[in-house]
């Protein structure tokens, strides 16, 4: 059924709610969810530990603990700390492609691999005589291969920032 | 003692309700979302996406692969408007470094992020979907520290796990410009013809929306929420972002030069909280 509110007080009303949901409080007994295709549950609150298990990709897990910015989380028999920025508040959506069917986690999380523009971007550069941003991002691309997941952890390890705050 | 933790929801989680949803508020926002400014479409372009379009009306969301064809394209567009791209490795380091750390704790932590400074005296920064960042040479000369940076970054990322380009095409008989080139084995001249026309027409349609109209403020304002968010939990100052809007009024200039495809700086500096500009040493 239809209704007449305008469309810029339903646009308000729903921007409301997702700004409630903007900023969430985990606490102790509530649950977190994870957003990679495998979380490292780790046996003490601190980035280095060893790993007591893992987590899959979308997996509701429950909170028992939380000490700074850090969870103790468990699904079934697999329990351990996680930093709370590596979890979310809600679980990911899932993903569909063209065809409507779900995709699974491989295929939504794991092609962040370094790759060439796509053949379909190739031709639409062609297209619209794009050709010295095609080559810019083809360099921009080759360039950011050389940022390895190891440097960020560098990074973030000797600015104190993400887990090791 | 402290028994909650305020942690970062990305954009994405609430934003993915809109997908495959037709009606209602949902297509309201989605309007919105793109500013309803786009010029319309010829008779005969109209013909093209009537015809065409049909074939594979009511086909799902977006996927991962179209999501790239759709960025890397939208990416070219950026770039090319905006004077090309920036070739220093030691500037590049400092601008993937921030950004690869705020992404890896964003809702869409394993996309391919990858962050470039475009040749602009310009202040302003851009994304495109699959992990696409631009700022300005103009805006990063502003950006004197890496709090402040992350804030300008945060929000750009925001817009990208939010999915905030994409929504302006989804559901649209764009969807069937991409699905056709995914089999693009047609002995059809014409049928090609007229999914590489909508391609096209759809990647110009958000291009518009990027470039020149800008997105609707709430969703502006949802990008600045949330790039503080991120931000803060990334361990970065709160109040990098509105640092940097409140330098940019300080200094005056031509609006048509400052963040002209964002909300004006006074609107944005008021909603974001009043927080330090740089994180404890």
């Amino acid at each position: 059924m239809k209704t007449n509110v305008p469309a810029t007080l339903r646009i308000a009303l729903l921007l409301g709610l997702l700004g409630a949901t903007s900023v969430v409080a985990f606490e102790a007994g509530g649950f977190a969810y994870t957003k990679r295709v495998e979380t490292n549950a780790l046996s003490e609150p601190r980035p280095l530990a060893p790993a007591a298990g893992k987590f899959g990709f979308r997996r509701k897990l429950k909170v028992e603990q939380v000490q700074g910015s850090w969870l103790r989380v468990s699904d079934g028999p697999v329990a351990g700390w996680v930093f709370a920025g590596n979890l979310a508040e809600a679980m990911p959506p899932e993903i569909k492609g063209t065809d409507g069917l779900p995709l699974t986690a491989s295929q939504t999380t794991a092609s962040a691999a370094a790759r060439p523009l796509t053949p379909e971007a190739e031709a639409y550069a062609t297209r619209r005589n794009l050709g010295q941003a095609r080559n810019d991002l083809n360099w921009l691309q080759y360039q950011c291969k050389t940022f390895t997941a190891a440097d960020v952890d560098a990074y973030l390890k000797a600015q104190k920032k993400g887990e090791f705050q | 003692m402290k028994t909650k933790l305020l942690l970062v929801v990305a954009a994405s989680l609430a934003g993915a309700i809109f997908i495959s949803v037709e009606g209602g508020p949902f297509d309201a926002l989605k309007n919105a979302l793109s500013s309803g400014s786009t010029p319309a479409p010829s008779q005969s372009q109209t013909d093209t996406f009537n015809a065409v379009g049909q074939m594979f009306k009511g086909a799902a969301g977006i996927g991962p692969e179209e999501e790239k064809k759709i960025g890397d394209s939208v990416a070219l567009e950026i770039v090319g408007k905006y004077g090309g791209l920036i070739h220093d490795a030691v500037v590049l380091r400092r601008v993937n470094l921030v950004g690869r750390a705020l992404a890896r704790y964003s809702a869409r932590p394993e996309l391919n992020w990858r962050f470039g400074v475009l040749n602009s005296d310009t202040v302003n920064a851009f994304s495109a979907p699959d992990g696409w960042v631009f700022i300005t040479r103009g805006l990063l000369a502003t950006a004197t520290n890496d709090d402040a940076l992350a804030g300008i970054l945060g929000h750009e990322i925001a817009h990208v796990t939010g999915r905030h380009a994409l929504k302006i095409v989804e559901g649209t008989t764009f969807m069937s410009g991409l699905a056709g080139l995914a089999a693009a084995r047609s002995n059809d001249v014409r049928t090609v013809n007229a999914q590489l026309q909508q391609f096209d027409l759809g990647i110009g349609k958000i291009a518009s929306t990027i470039l020149e109209n800008g997105y609707s403020q709430p969703v502006e304002y949802e990008a600045d929420h949330f790039g503080h968010d991120l931000a803060k939990v990334t361990g970065y100052a709160g109040g990098g972002l509105r640092s940097v809007l409140v330098l940019l009024r300080q200094r005056g200039g031509d609006p048509k030069k400052t963040f002209s495809t964002h909300p004006p700086l006074n609107d944005r500096i008021k909603r974001l909280p009043d927080e330090p500009a740089t994180s404890p040493q």
